[in-house]
C-alpha cells in the first residue's frame, strides 16, 4: 500500500554564472532560485497494483520515485509506503523495497553478477533456501544463465540491465520503483524488460510503479496510469480510457526516394511536417495499419515508421483537456 | 550495536572486500606494478633516511633508530588506513553517476559502504611485513611492557582519528562534490608526518598537533614507544581522537540530509 | 609557429578552467616544501653546521630552489598523453598538420610558465615568513651554467615522460603503474628533490651521475650553489646533453613503432 497526500518538493537551486567575475559575485551574492518539482501531488496504489507514471522530462517523476523510497526528504506532505515513513530509511523497510534505475548501476563492474547477487543476499540477510529458487526464477525469466559467470563491463547495456533486474529482485520485495528501466535500450531488449515487469507482477503481486517519458512502455503495460506534469498530476486512470480520449492519433513519418504531390498525401493523414526526405503525417489510431499499407503501396516510400504521439503532445491535450 | 549487527556489517565487510580483491586478479599486472612502486618508494625512502643519518647522526634529537621508527609508524597509520577506506577515492564517481542513490536505498548503512567497501589489496600485503619490522626496531628500542601497549593504543586512536578523517572527506563530497583534492591535501599532510613533528616550528606545529592531528596520529604513538610521552599527552590523546570521530559522524549524517533534501 | 602559439595560449586557458585544480597543485607544492624545508632546516639548526657540504643557506636555498625548479621542470601536461593513446583520441592528432611532439612540448612549456609564475609568488612569500638564510649567485659564468643545465633538464623529463606514456601502444593497463613508478620515484627520490643526493655514499652518488635523474634537479641546484665547479659542470652538461641524444633516439623509435601498433589496431 502505497498513500501519497498532498506531496509538495521544493528545490533550492543557486544560480552560477560563468567567467571569473562571475563566479566571485555568485559567491558573494549567492541568488538562490526555487524550483517547485512537485506541487501538492496525491494518489494512492493498492498492493499488487503495477502503475505506470508518465510525464515529460522534468514533470516530477523522478523525484516522486526517490521520495517514495527514501532517498529524498520531501518538503512537506505525507507519504506512507507499506507502514513505513520512507525517508526514514529503516532497514526493515529497505527490505520491503527495490529501486531500479535505468543505466544507473548497482551491479560490480569488473566481476561477473553472480558476486553482486552473493553481496545482496547477505546484505538482505536472504534465507539460502529463499535465494536459490529467487534466483532460479530470475535467471530463467529473463534467460541469463550463459550470462552469470561474464564480468559485467563485457555485456550490453541489454543484458546489463536484465542483471540489474535480478540483483533487485533477489530479495522479494513487496514494492518495486522503476525509473525509464527501458531507457537506452534497443527495441528488443525494451520488449524484453516490460514483459518481464507483467509477468513478475502476476507472479509475485508485487506492486510496481514505473516512470517512463515513453508512451510504449506503458501502451501493453500498466493498465493504470498517473500523468504528471510540471509537478502536478492531469490524469490518475485507466490507460485505455487515456489513449482512447488523448491519444487518438498515431504518427507515420516516411521517407520518400522522389518527389511527389503533396496534395495526394493529404488523403492518407494530416501532414505535420515536410523536411525532405522526411514527410510526417499524423493518422486517426485505428486506420493506422491500413494509411501505411496505402503510403507503401502508391508513394516512392523508401522507409515508414509508425510511432505514438510524443507523450508531450498526448499530455499538452491531456492539460487542455482537449478530447 | 547488537552483535548480530555486528556480524551482519563484518560479513557484508568480508563479501566486499572480497569482491575488491577478486578484481585485482582482474588486473594482476597493473597491480603487480604498483604494488613494486609502493615498495621501491619505501625503500628508498629508508635508505635515504638511513644515509641522511648517518651523515647527520641525529634528527631533532632523534637517533637514527628512533627517526626510522618514526616512519615505520607512520606508514604503519597510512598503510591500514589506505587498506579499508580506499573506497573513498572511489566515492566522486559514485555520487556524480548517480549511482549513490541506490546505495541508500539498501538496508546497509550508506556511510559503511562508501567508507569500506573496497579494501585495497595491495596495501593488505604491505602491513605484515611493516608490522614486523615495527616490533623488531620497537622491541630493540624499548622493550618495555607497558610502553609498548601505550603504543598500540596510540596507534588505534590514530586510527580512529584517520576514519574520522575519511569520513569527513566523504560528507564534503557530498555537500561539494569535491573529493579528490581534499583528500591528496589530507595524504600531503598525513606525509608531513613522515619525520617526527618536533622538526616543525610553529604555527605549523600547533596545526599538526590541534587542528590536523598528524601529531596525535603518528608521532605520539612512535614518542610513547620511546618513552617521551606523558600521560596527560596520551590521555588528551584518546580525547581527540573520540572528538574527531564523533564530529566526522555527525558531519555525514548532516551531508546526508542535505543529499537528501537537494538531490535531483 | 603561428600555429603552436594558438596552441601555448589555449592551454593556458584550460588551465584557468581548471582553477581549482590548479589552486590545489599549488597548495600542494606548498606543503610538500614545507616538509623538506623543515626537514633541513632542524638538521642544521646549529648556526654553523655543515654537513655534505652545505652550510645553513646553502641548504635553505636548495629548498626553495626545489620549489622553483619543481615547477619549471617537472610541472607537465604530458601525463595526458597516455590517457589519449588508450582512449585513442590520438587518432584526432594524427589527422592535424601538427607534430605530436612539438604541441605537447608548447603545451608544457605554457604550464611551466603558469606554474613558475605561481612558484615565484610562493617563494617570494615563504621567504617572508620563514626567513631563511639565503645564497644569491653572483658569477655570471655561473649562471649561465645554471640556465643551460635548467633547459636540458626540462628537454629530459619531457623526453623521459614522453617514452613513458607511450606503454598504452601495447598495455593500457600498465600506464598509470608505470607512469607512477617513474614520476614519483623520479620526482621524489633521484632527482635530489626531497633528500641531498650528497648524503649518499660516493660509490651511488657517482653511480646516479651516469644515469639521467640528477641532472633534472640536483645538477642545476649545483651548479647555481656553486657547489661544483669548472671541469665538473662541463662534464655534467656533457653527459646529460648525451642522455637527452639517447633519449630523443628512443623516443622516436618507440613512437614509430608505437604508431604501427596503434594503427593496426584501429583503435
Amino acid at each position: 500500500m502505497i498513500v501519497v497526500e498532498r506531496l509538495v518538493k521544493n528545490f533550492e537551486v543557486t544560480e552560477k554564472k560563468s567567467g571569473l567575475v562571475g563566479v566571485i559575485h555568485s559567491f558573494v551574492f549567492p541568488k538562490k532560485k526555487i524550483v517547485k518539482a512537485l506541487k501538492g501531488i496525491s494518489f494512492t496504489i493498492s498492493q499488487g497494483e503495477l502503475v505506470g507514471f508518465i510525464g515529460p522530462n522534468g514533470a516530477g517523476k523522478t523525484t516522486t520515485l526517490k521520495i517514495l523510497s527514501g532517498i529524498l526528504f520531501p518538503t512537506s506532505g505525507f507519504v506512507q509506503v507499506t507502514e513505513y515513513t520512507p525517508w526514514n530509511r529503516k532497514p526493515d523497510f529497505l527490505k520491503k523495497i527495490s529501486l531500479v534505475m535505468g543505466q544507473k548501476n548497482q551491479l560490480w563492474w569488473d566481476l561477473p553478477a553472480s558476486e553482486t547477487f552473493e553481496l545482496n543476499r547477505a546484505i538482505y540477510e536472504i534465507p539460502k533456501k529463499v535465494y536459490k529458487e529467487s534466483l532460479e526464477e530470475l535467471v530463467t525469466l529473463l534467460d541469463v544463465r550463459k550470462l552469470l559467470t561474464i564480468p559485467v563491463r563485457r555485456l550490453s547495456l541489454g543484458q546489463r540491465m536484465r542483471l540489474e533486474l535480478i540483483a533487485s529482485l533477489l530479495h522479494q520485495p513487496e514494492i518495486v520503483f522503476m525509473d525509464e528501466p527501458t531507457i537506452g535500450l534497443d527495441l528488443v531488449a525494451q520488449q524484453v524488460i516490460r514483459d518481464f515487469v507483467v509477468d513478475y507482477n502476476r507472479r509475485h503481486k508485487a506492486t510496481i510503479l514505473l516512470t517512463s517519458h515513453n508512451m510504449d512502455d506503458l501502451v501493453n503495460l500498466t493498465k493504470r496510469v498517473i500523468v504528471i506534469n510540471e509537478g502536478g498530476i492531469i490524469f490518475d486512470g485507466n490507460l485505455q480510457e487515456l489513449v482512447k480520449s488523448f491519444a487518438k492519433e498515431k504518427i507515420i513519418r516516411v521517407y520518400i526516394s522522389k518527389k511527389i504531390d503533396y496534395k495526394n498525401l493529404q488523403k492518407v493523414g494530416e501532414v505535420k511536417e515536410i523536411k525532405i526526405p522526411q514527410i510526417t503525417l499524423s493518422v486517426p489510431r485505428e486506420g493506422a495499419a491500413l494509411a501505411a499499407s496505402e503510403l507503401l503501396q502508391n508513394f516512392p516510400v523508401e522507409d515508414l515508421t509508425i510511432e505514438e504521439e510524443p507523450i508531450e503532445t498526448i499530455i499538452r491535450k491531456v492539460f487542455k483537456g482537449v478530447r | 550495536m547488537t552483535t548480530r549487527r555486528i556480524l551482519y556489517y563484518l560479513k557484508i565487510w568480508w563479501l566486499m572486500s572480497k569482491n575488491s580483491f577478486l578484481m585485482f586478479l582482474v588486473q594482476k599486472e597493473a597491480f603487480a606494478i604498483f604494488l613494486f612502486g609502493k615498495i621501491l618508494r619505501f625503500g628508498f625512502f629508508i635508505s635515504f633516511l638511513y644515509f641522511l643519518l648517518s651523515g647527520s647522526k641525529t634528527l631533532a634529537g632523534y637517533n637514527t633508530e628512533q627517526t626510522i621508527f618514526f616512519f615505520l609508524t607512520f606508514n604503519l597509520v597510512d598503510t591500514i588506513s589506505q587498506f579499508l577506506y580506499r573506497e573513498v577515492y572511489r566515492f566522486r564517481p559514485l555520487i556524480v553517476s548517480g549511482n549513490f542513490d541506490l546505495v541508500l536505498t539498501k538496508p546497509v548503512n550508506a556511510l559503511f559502504r562508501s567508507l569500506a567497501g573496497g579494501a585495497d589489496v595491495i596495501d593488505l600485503l604491505m602491513i605484515p611485513p611493516l608490522i614486523a619490522a615495527i616490533c623488531f626496531l620497537g622491541i630493540k628500542i624499548s622493550p618495555n611492557f607497558l610502553l609498548i601497549v601505550s603504543f598500540v593504543a596510540l596507534v588505534l586512536n590514530g586510527l580512529l582519528i584517520a576514519t574520522a578523517f575519511h569520513i569527513a572527506v566523504l560528507s564534503l563530497g557530498i555537500i561539494t562534490l569535491e573529493v579528490d583534492h581534499t583528500v591528496m591535501i589530507y595524504r600531503d599532510l598525513l606525509n608531513l608526518g613522515r619525520f617526527p613533528i618536533d622538526i616543525y616550528r610553529e604555527p605549523l606545529r600547533g596545526i599538526l598537533t590541534y587542528l590536523v592531528p598528524i601529531a596525535i596520529m603518528i608521532t605520539l604513538p612512535a614518542k610513547a614507544l620511546i618513552g617521551l610521552a606523558s600521560l596527560k599527552g596520551i590521555l588528551v590523546a584518546f580525547l581527540i581522537g573520540s572528538i574527531s570521530f564523533f564530529v566526522s559522524v555527525r558531519l555525514w549524517n548532516f551531508a546526508l540530509k542535505k543529499y537528501t533534501s537537494a538531490s535531483s | 609557429m603561428k600555429r603552436y602559439f594558438t596552441i601555448f595560449k589555449i592551454s593556458l586557458q584550460q588551465e584557468f578552467v581548471y582553477r581549482l585544480n590548479f589552486i590545489m597543485w599549488r597548495v600542494r607544492n606548498v606543503i610538500q616544501i614545507f616538509l623538506i624545508f623543515f626537514l633541513w632546516d632542524s638538521i642544521f639548526s646549529a648556526p654553523n653546521r655543515v654537513l655534505f657540504g652545505y652550510d645553513r643557506a646553502k641548504i635553505l636555498t636548495y629548498v626553495l630552489g626545489i620549489l622553483v625548479i619543481k615547477a619549471i621542470v617537472f610541472s607537465s601536461r604530458t601525463v595526458d598523453v597516455s590517457g589519449e593513446i588508450s582512449s585513442g583520441a590520438l587518432t584526432n592528432y594524427l589527422l592535424k598538420p601538427v607534430n605530436y611532439f612539438y604541441y605537447w612540448l608548447t603545451r608544457d612549456l605554457s604550464s611551466k610558465l603558469l606554474n613558475l609564475g605561481f612558484a615565484v609568488i610562493e617563494f617570494g612569500i615563504l621567504f617572508i615568513i620563514l626567513k631563511p638564510s639565503f645564497f644569491l649567485q653572483t658569477d655570471f659564468l655561473v649562471l649561465l651554467a645554471f640556465f643551460i643545465s635548467l633547459a636540458i633538464a626540462i628537454f629530459l623529463f619531457f623526453l623521459i615522460l614522453f617514452i613513458t606514456s607511450f606503454i598504452p601502444f601495447w598495455a593500457p593497463e600498465l600506464a598509470w603503474g608505470a607512469q607512477f613508478i617513474v614520476i614519483v620515484i623520479i620526482s621524489e627520490f633521484l632527482s635530489g628533490a626531497l633528500f641531498l643526493l650528497d648524503i649518499l655514499p660516493k660509490a651511488f652518488h657517482e653511480a646516479l651521475y651516469l644515469t639521467p635523474f640528477p641532472y633534472l634537479l640536483f645538477f642545476p641546484l649545483e651548479i647555481y650553489l656553486g657547489k661544483i665547479a669548472g671541469l665538473r659542470i662541463v662534464r655534467g652538461i656533457i653527459i646529460s646533453l648525451l642522455w637527452s641524444l639517447v633519449l630523443w633516439i628512443l623516443m622516436k623509435s618507440i613512437w614509430f613503432r608505437g604508431l604501427k601498433v596503434y594503427r593496426a589496431e584501429g583503435r
